[in-house]
């Protein structure tokens, strides 16, 4: 008794498109969720999640059909998440005021996210300090935040997923944690 | 109890790892210590804001159309199906075969190479040559692709000759060996040690093996 999805892939990998977008349909919203929590904006979420598909798709011969689709399919999207997140300019904080744009921080310059004014008002003052602190949050730490508390993984899952140690999880877990405790210690 | 094992046991109580009796452990040390105990409710409530908020965030977005709509998802949907390349035909080809069976076509390519420079070690060398003792080589005439051993010349040691006939009209003490040639021999000759002709590739390869085999052992 194999999986659905591991059902679907033979399936694809004989050439059925059909199957395939049942596959997308699956995991799109998930993988777009957690791509969006990671990076913090909308059009490079959804471009992670398209690349995503295309190298699922590329290598669909390859899958290990032992292996849980969904650690498979986690793992190739948290990958192309923290290349974007390494790729992008260190030690620049979102925080800072740059002197010439007198009043704006970091947050109001990132382009393409379609948030309104109206739905970030709508936002709490608590959950905006959380998305805040999370986008402060350094990517190892994120990276097993943004599995654990929006996915909803086990120890274990995330381990798979990121292929390292259940004990390397936990230290970053406790650790990104901590961190977010220490921003947000305000309003606890 | 000193405070960072306090401190790691609520760790593992909020990843729902702490055995139960290190629960009780930890609830007798907050009972003395408010400052773990403030520590716990502060990491209890960071967890349930995080959770919450990574959740939260994204249906209030889609519920009041502003972020992502079912449009949004079909939109990304068709997308990434358009991305797609054609159904690709997968007859097992060639380049499948050789991904699935490395060893194979490693030991393949091998034998190749080998085949291709054994066959052209084997072509080269058209020319005479003519192996021997000093002394034993100044009795002999050549003449063209001619080797000859003169009538009343005694050769003491082995005589081997490569692409070139031997016409042995006098006496051979060692072996003779011809490669690639042939060999006349007149009725005064007389050959002490052993006598071969090779002519094949097989029996040059057997020759070359041998030869190097004995090289070693002595």
């Amino acid at each position: 008794m194999i999986s659905i999805e591991a059902h679907l892939a033979r399936l694809s990998l004989k050439g059925d498109q059909q199957a395939f977008a049942e596959i997308v349909s699956l995991y799109q919203e998930k993988l777009y969720h957690m791509a969006y929590r990671m990076l913090g904006n909308r059009q490079e979420a959804e471009d992670v999640v398209q690349d995503t598909f295309l190298r699922i798709h590329k290598n669909l011969d390859r899958y290990d059909e032992k292996l849980k689709f969904s650690t498979w399919i986690y793992r190739i999207a948290t990958n192309l998440c923290i290349d974007r997140l390494r790729k992008r300019k260190p030690s620049y904080s979102l925080d800072a005021q740059p002197t010439d744009h007198e009043g704006l921080d970091g947050y109001s310059m990132i382009p393409s996210d379609n948030r309104t004014p109206e739905s970030e008002v709508l936002l709490s003052e608590t959950q905006q300090i959380i998305h805040q602190a999370m986008a402060t949050l350094p990517v190892k730490y994120k990276t097993v935040m943004v599995l654990r508390y929006l996915q909803e993984m086990s120890l274990q899952e995330i381990g798979d997923v990121l292929g390292m140690p259940v004990t390397t999880v936990k230290t970053r877990v406790h650790r990104g944690r901590e961190f977010l405790r220490k921003k947000l210690e305000r309003v606890l | 109890m000193e405070c960072n094992v306090a401190i790691v046991m609520i760790h593992d109580y909020l990843d729902d790892e702490l055995p139960r009796e290190d629960k009780i452990k930890l609830k007798e040390h907050m009972k003395i210590c408010p400052s773990c105990e403030k520590r716990f409710e502060q990491l209890q409530r960071t967890e349930a804001f995080t959770h919450t908020a990574m959740i939260s965030g994204l249906s209030e977005s889609r519920g009041d159309g502003k972020g992502r709509s079912v449009q949004a998802v079909a939109a990304l949907t068709s997308r990434i199906m358009q991305q797609m390349p054609p159904a690709r035909k997968r007859k097992p080809g060639f380049v499948d075969w050789v991904r699935r069976h490395p060893g194979l076509t490693a030991a393949a390519v091998f034998l190749l190479v080998m085949l291709t420079s054994f066959f052209v070690m084997w072509d080269q060398g058209t020319e005479l040559i003519v192996k021997g003792a000093g002394e034993d080589l100044q009795r002999i005439i050549i003449d063209g692709d001619t080797v000859i051993v003169p009538p009343g010349v005694q050769i003491h040691g082995d005589l081997t000759i490569e692409n070139g006939t031997a016409d042995i009209q006098g006496e051979v003490m060692g072996n003779l060996t011809v490669i690639d040639g042939s060999l006349k021999m007149a009725s005064t000759a007389k050959i002490i040690g052993e006598n071969r002709e090779i002519n094949q590739a097989l029996d040059w390869l057997w020759y070359k093996v041998s030869k190097t085999v004995s090289g070693l052992a002595y």
